[in-house]
């Protein structure tokens, strides 16, 4: 086995360490495995949790059926009536800054219980990601304001149409003097309309947009590039190499689930013949991208610029002299070599972290490539208030000029998340009358005179433009639960004081977009579909200036260099809480970081190096002093992170927005200066001496040598096209008794394909919807008792400082010759027919023996009632087709089986067999790189026994012979030869 | 009965030292049971108790909350509790090795130790059969596991190592508890006869089942005895190796070996040979039992303790060795892994105690130095516990995916409720020491001189009671 392991040349090792034998590395592998991990100051501990979740049972009374009044269509052909027990789905748009997602909502009996992608909308192609999929459990979350609040006091929204109204008399008259709104940046018709509108009627007052993290970088970049606010819309399945500057497309950056599809896409293989695309990725922290680059060069966030500008050089455009200290040179020049092979066929992209200079020369790159009009279109922003961080700015000085006596703050929450420097509490405080519309009693509603409650947008009619173009609706799936209002509804109050239903002021703005034709006949089809087919504006090829870029390079960029006494800090998002706005969802906090496999906390990252300089260790409390602030933060060793540079993650120490997200993490935002928002120089690190308990999934893995996940290079995968297959010698498997044939009727089987699989965590949430996952808490998941069915073992590979990153998704593999089956005393786990490994719940008495049988370790235990005290709003995010497992008991992975019997039944009804395609998993359904594909392997025309004919399948343990039904297909990268040392 | 001449009875150890008389024998252990209960007595059964109630209320505890107090998780869903519970059964195995095993191959030194040895097995099963029952997630469903006729359509799974637990488990109680009783018979009779109060009067009438010590009473009295000691021989070798099993025919690196019933079996007579030692010498010093209880019986069973060492040392090594051999890679990993991994410092703690104490005992000296076995023998159940911990927790925390290795640490419940679990064990054996005759009276009078029916012939002094009386 080791022999044939050596094939491609990797040897996989455990998270940091065992390479390096040093006492340093052995002190971090002793803290791997700490040996004090008894009480935790944990934020929420399962106690309080279950304790708080019951408290909310005041909410009971929501629970009814709660239908919308106005008509809305469902997806699939209307029924006169709800048949009990059948599900509904509708199309609706989650919108998310200048994102617009097309989703299918599954609607029971009128409650909204899972979310899937539009597979008529561009943004999402029937896909999902983290945010989409945990929206579901934002809807029902009991901690979200339930009434309008005057200066902390309950009050209903009569009251405040009433304040309003009095107050609007005033700003008739002096046409909006002294009136100020602030919004987070939207691209929606009707908000645009209304916005308009409230310009019109107040062309006094002014108007600020903020949000922490944004696309404003983007588009700054192309007004310096061209003079317009361009939106690049980027095709990965046409590009052959990519070269992404701190772009972490697959995961963080926006129109993420075309990204993660058209890339996968690009490096399909089926046969060793097949060509793959190449990923080049420069970053500073280790993200998704980076582990599925084929190259991958780390570089501390300031550094990119630098290589930017050598990269418009080495292709020809001029672009002065950068910093090439810390820049790889033979890989630049390999990279733009490669690139101009593949003009037309290449695409660069840069990330939101970077500054408008490498945005607007990053359009430069793709038009001297010719990529633009074919891997990366344009298209012109419309109907969008762009983010403007410029604004918040401006709005102090407004305060503080005494310009503005009343704010409106809509949606955000600028207290918690403007840049430390500004202050905003004392702005705010300045102003007399404020009123704020939020999702939850947040950290400003805390601060001003009126709060009012936002509806979800599950709850509330508006509409979207994505950002290719597309426009569609917002149909609500259920009356607002908590009394919120929409912000087309808030924002039309503000206008005229009327008080009119969203329904109403959506309409209204459609009769002008459906302007030809039945107008009725087309709104039903536009709610029917979920997106307006023609709306899609033409697109162009933008003329650039380099000559401007090139002046405001030499203007605005100085080099720096970094030390362990100059450290740079980048801030970045979380891919859970997103800017902090989702911290309130359990789902989202508990989910393990993709790249660190944390869950419940950030972290500040930071390389093996310059913590072995700076003497640090995992989860030792750091004290980050930063332009005059300080936070302090644990630290967490992060291979493949560039030295001298240290990531914060944003989002987390709330303090207002409930009982999940109250006080876990620290806050970062505590630090962030408002002029660079991503990034900076010079912060200096200390020891405080503490250490701070981090509740990680999988540090103590590595891969040990064995061939878990399998990986070959393009070339050794041309040489050895069964390499999967030849890494494990075993002599033949025999039984000692007949076994079983499973050669009947339906045979239910998986693959996964670690080629296309990215590590984006969309199937382990969507998974936690479908199938009534419960969050446990910090200190359980510390204790190893994280419930998630399936799981992204994640291992690296290579050198510590520049490793490479694998990912294997891990749900029970369904075992033919199941271990687990044959120890249970009570029979209460057992196969069927169709080759299901089945879980009985009701049998099982909890003896946890099957979980100790399972090579796989896939097999979850309910070593608390996790789910008897949910609140009862929270009861209706369930899928009521899945059991709510009670404490004691074993659970794990079906392969859905309530969706194999749903199709099953209906294809009975009609007297035919189930058809290839029909039965789809949730995790499948979910993941938008295509790499997890289920069916009948009895059927040898299905996708997936074409997908176990090809020659990378392998089976993981196949040598214990327990006959898995889920195999896998080997990882192929695709390294540039010339970079091969 | 052998010939036996006075000469060779010299120059042998007597087994019973002091010059005993059937009469001195019934006098000295009888009067335990019925003198005034020594304070000492209610000092440490108020110990034994409070730590019992400690478990009780630990176990209560664990029911009302769920098996989250204690610190399993995924992937160690094994934890002290099945530790303990193998512990506890190895510990039971020393009373019916020493009263079966023994006694079908006429080892008469057991009759000074075989009565508590069997009461010892009889409690450490109690406190073993309680782990598996409060370890499973849903205790108020337990009942699933017997084959019980039932409406619901359920029937256990006969392939699982765990039903074969319950019932050899099952069976070894009853059986051990029946050849306990039996063997107390003649022992209650003398009890009643020597009854000087109503209540003992009824109560040891009514549980010597009618006793009178006629020939014919003796007769099928001794058959019976040998016969259940032959039933009890098999079940010394099955329950440990059944136990083994759960752990054998299973995948896990570390537990699918052959080895594990032998290997079982003899850690087993090892650990209960240790505990045994343990309580003789308590007892044997609290009560001046030195006359009986001798040396000579305390260096068989510290020669018993080596030997049995010395296998479980080889069983050690023999993995070790197999690991290398199969040329199984994740079995490599484990045995490497165990010796230098994270729970190194467990392992190391087993072989100390288990294979480097017990070499102590090649010392004549040392072996019959009441001191140095006294530790010995501590130290020998505390290297049997880690080796059940070793086995259980280091297989499980490491095995095939490294992705979901985990450390494994206990709560302050598991280690409440182990240590409740040794005060119910004490607290059960003191109310036997105290109300029950802790000697066998009736087998140790059997292995005096005066028993050989020659001894009265060649002497003549007519001194000795009557056989049984």
């Amino acid at each position: 086995m080791k022999d044939k392991n050596k094939l491609n040349g990797k040897d996989y090792w455990r998270s940091l360490d065992q390479l390096a034998d040093t006492p340093e590395f052995r002190e971090f592998l002793h803290r791997e495995f700490p040996e004090n991990a008894s009480e935790l100051s944990s934020a929420v501990s399962r106690r309080k949790f279950l304790t708080l979740m019951g408290a909310s049972l005041a909410f009971a009374g929501l629970a009814g059926c709660r239908r919308p009044v106005e008509k809305i269509i469902p997806y699939v052909n209307a029924p006169e009536n709800v048949t009990p027990g059948i599900p509904k789905y509708y199309a609706t748009t989650m919108p998310f800054g200048l994102s617009a997602y097309g989703l299918l909502v599954e609607s029971h009996e009128g409650r909204p219980t899972k979310i899937e992608g539009n597979e008529l909308h561009p943004s999402t192609l029937g896909k999902s990601n983290i945010l989409t999929q945990a929206a579901i459990l934002g809807l029902y979350d009991p901690d979200r304001s339930n009434s309008p609040l005057q200066n902390g006091n309950s009050k209903s929204w009569d009251d405040f149409i009433a304040y309003w109204r009095s107050e609007r008399e005033q700003f008739s008259d002096n046409r909006g003097q002294g009136l100020a709104v602030i919004s987070e940046s939207f691209a929606s018709p009707t908000l645009y309309r209304l916005y308009t509108d409230f310009k019109k009627n107040y062309p006094r007052a002014k108007w600020f947009t903020y949000e922490p993290l944004s696309d404003e970088n983007i588009y700054s970049g192309s007004q310096l590039a061209t003079g317009k606010n361009y939106q690049p819309v980027y095709d990965y399945a046409k590009a052959k190499v990519i070269l992404s500057l701190d772009s972490d497309f697959l995961l963080t950056e926006n129109e993420n689930i075309t990204a993660n599809r058209g890339f996968a896409a690009g490096r399909k293989l089926e046969t060793e013949k097949d060509s793959m695309n190449r990923l080049y990725v420069v970053e500073n922290n280790f993200s998704i991208t980076g582990g599925m680059a084929d190259h991958r060069l780390r570089l501390p966030t300031s550094k990119i610029i630098d290589f930017c500008t050598a990269l418009m050089n080495e292709l020809g455009i001029h672009m002065g002299k950068p910093d090439l200290s810390s820049i790889d040179k033979k890989w630049l020049q390999e990279v733009a070599a490669d690139l101009k092979k593949n003009k037309g066929n290449s695409l660069v992209v840069a990330g939101k972290k970077q500054p408008t200079v490498v945005h607007a020369m990053v359009m430069a790159i793709n038009n001297v490539l010719g990529n633009a009009g074919n891997s990366v279109t344009y298209i012109e922003l419309k109907d969008a208030v762009l983010p403007r961080t410029e604004s918040i700015r401006d709005l102090k000085t407004s305060v503080q000029d005494k310009e503005i006596n009343t704010l409106i703050i809509l949606d955000g929450n600028p207290v918690f998340n403007a840049p430390a420097d500004l202050e905003f509490t004392h702005i705010l405080k300045k102003i007399e009358k404020t009123v704020h519309l939020s999702l939850y009693q947040d950290e400003t509603s805390q601060l001003v005179n009126w709060h009012l409650p936002l509806a979800h947008f599950l709850e509330s009619w508006g509409d979207a433009r994505s950002l290719n173009g597309t426009v569609s609706v917002m149909q609500p799936l259920i009356e607002p639960l908590f009394g919120g209002r929409s912000m087309a509804e808030v924002l039309n109050l503000l206008i005229n004081g009327e008080d009119l239903r969203g329904y109403e002021i959506v309409r209204s703005t459609w009769k002008s977009i459906l302007k030809s034709g039945d107008f009725e006949f087309n709104w039903t089809k536009v709610l029917h579909d979920g997106l307006f087919a023609n709306s899609q504006p033409i697109k162009e090829i933008p003329k650039i200036s380099a000559a401007k870029i090139e002046l405001y390079l030499s203007k605005n960029h100085r080099p720096e260099k970094l030390s362990a006494e100059n450290i740079e800090v980048v801030f970045q998002q979380s891919p859970a809480v997103y800017d902090g706005r989702f911290a309130n969802n359990g789902w989202l906090q508990e989910m393990p970081d993709p790249v660190t496999k944390l869950s419940w906390d950030n972290t500040a990252l930071i390389s093996p190096n310059t913590a072995k300089e700076l003497n640090l260790k995992n989860e030792d409390l750091i004290k980050i002093d930063y332009k005059g602030r300080s936070v302090e933060a644990p630290i967490w060793i992060m291979p493949g992170h560039a030295d001298y540079s240290i990531t914060l993650t944003l989002g987390y120490g709330r303090k207002s927005v409930g009982r999940i997200g109250n006080y876990v993490g620290y806050d970062a935002y505590k630090i962030r200066p408002a002029m660079n928002l991503y990034f900076g120089v010079g912060a200096v690190i200390t020891k405080t001496g503490k250490t701070y308990l981090l509740a990680n999934t999988q540090d103590h893995g590595s891969m040990e040598g064995r061939p878990l996940v399998r990986e070959a290079s393009i070339e050794e995968y041309k040489k050895h096209p069964e390499f999967a297959k030849e890494m494990v010698g075993h002599p033949p498997l025999k039984s000692l008794w007949e076994e079983q044939s499973y050669d009947e009727g339906y045979q239910w089987g998986m693959t996964i394909d670690l080629n296309a699989c990215s590590g984006c965590n969309a199937c382990v949430i969507a998974c936690q919807s479908e199938n009534n996952i419960p969050i446990v808490g910090k200190e359980q998941v510390r204790k190893g008792r994280e419930m998630h069915w399936i799981r992204l073992d994640r291992y690296f590979s290579g050198g510590l400082s520049e490793p490479e990153m694998v990912y294997q998704p891990v749900a029970c593999q369904h075992c033919e010759n199941a271990p687990c089956e044959q120890v249970c005393p009570v029979a209460a786990t057992v196969h069927d027919e169709e080759g299901l490994n089945v879980m009985a719940y009701n049998r099982c008495i909890g003896t946890r023996y099957c979980s100790n049988n399972c090579p796989y370790k896939v097999r979850r235990f309910n070593f608390f009632n996790y789910t008897n005290e949910y609140p009862e709003v929270l009861k209706m995010a369930q899928n009521p087709d899945v059991t709510v497992r009670s404490r004691g008991v074993m659970e794990k992975c079906t392969f859905c089986t309530q969706r194999i019997n749903s199709v099953k039944i209906t294809a009975k009804n009609k007297g035919e067999t189930v058809k290839d395609g029909d039965v789809v998993t949730a995790c499948q359904q979910s993941c938008p790189a295509d790499a997890i594909v289920f069916g009948n392997i009895n059927d040898p025309k299905s996708a997936v026994s074409k997908m176990k004919e090809l020659n990378r399948e392998y089976t993981m343990l196949g040598e214990l012979n327990v006959k898995t039904r889920t195999t896998y297909l080997a990882k192929v990268r695709n390294p540039n030869p010339a970079l091969m040392d | 009965m052998t010939k036996t001449s006075n000469r060779i009875q010299i120059a042998e150890t007597p087994l019973i030292t002091g010059n005993q008389t059937f009469s001195t024998i019934t006098d000295k252990v009888s009067s335990i049971t019925e003198q005034k209960t020594p304070r000492m007595w209610y000092v440490l059964f108020g110990a034994a108790s409070s730590l019992a109630l400690i478990m009780f209320s630990l176990i209560g505890y664990l029911i009302w909350e769920g098996v989250g107090v204690w610190g399993v998780q995924i992937p160690v869903g094994w934890g002290w509790a099945i530790v303990n519970f193998v512990f506890w059964v190895g510990i039971g195995h020393a009373g019916t090795l020493i009263s079966a095993v023994l006694f079908l191959f006429r080892q008469k030194w057991r009759t000074s130790i075989n009565r508590f040895a069997e009461a010892m097995t009889l409690f450490a099963v109690i406190c073993a059969l309680i782990f598996p029952g409060i370890h499973v997630g849903r205790i108020w469903v337990a009942y699933f596991m017997f084959p019980i006729p039932n409406s619901m359509g359920m029937w256990p799974n006969f392939r699982s190592p765990l039903l074969w637990d319950v019932f050899a488990v099952g069976t070894y109680f009853s059986v051990s508890l029946m050849f306990w009783y039996v063997g107390l018979i003649p022992d209650l009779a003398s009890l009643r006869d020597r009854a000087k109060n109503k209540i003992r009067k009824i109560f040891f009438g009514i549980v010597s089942l009618g006793w009178r010590g006629g020939n014919r009473q003796w007769k099928h009295y001794e058959l019976a005895y040998l016969l259940l000691a032959g039933l009890s021989t098999p079940l010394v070798l099955s329950v440990h190796s059944v136990v083994s099993t759960d752990f054998a025919t299973s995948v896990i690196p570390g537990w699918h070996t052959t080895i594990f019933p032998p290997y079982f079996v003899a850690g087993a007579i090892f650990s209960g040979f240790a505990m045994v030692m343990t309580l003789a010498l308590v007892a044997r010093k609290i009560y001046g039992l030195e006359h009986l209880i001798t040396l000579r019986h305390l260096e068989n069973m510290n020669k018993i303790i080596l030997v049995t060492g010395m296998m479980v040392g080889y069983a050690y090594s023999m993995e070790f060795f197999i690991a290398w051999y199969s040329g199984n890679a994740y079995e490599k990993f484990t045995f490497i892994n165990r010796a230098f991994g994270q729970y190194a410092w467990a392992y190391w703690i087993m072989i100390s105690c288990n294979v480097i104490i017990p070499q102590l005992f090649w010392s004549k000296k040392l072996r019959t130095s009441i001191p140095v076995m006294f530790v010995a023998s501590i130290f020998v159940n505390i290297g049997m516990w880690f080796e059940r911990f070793v086995i259980t927790v280091t297989s499980l925390a490491n095995d095939f995916l490294p992705s979901s290795w985990d450390y494994y640490q206990p709560t302050f419940v598991d280690i409440g409720t182990f240590m409740g679990s040794f005060g119910l064990f004490f607290a059960l054996f003191l109310i036997f020491i105290r109300f029950l005759p802790l000697i066998a009276m009736s087998e140790v009078k059997g292995v005096l001189p005066q028993a050989d029916p020659l001894y009265y012939g060649h002497n003549g002094d007519g001194k000795g009671e009557k056989h049984g009386k």
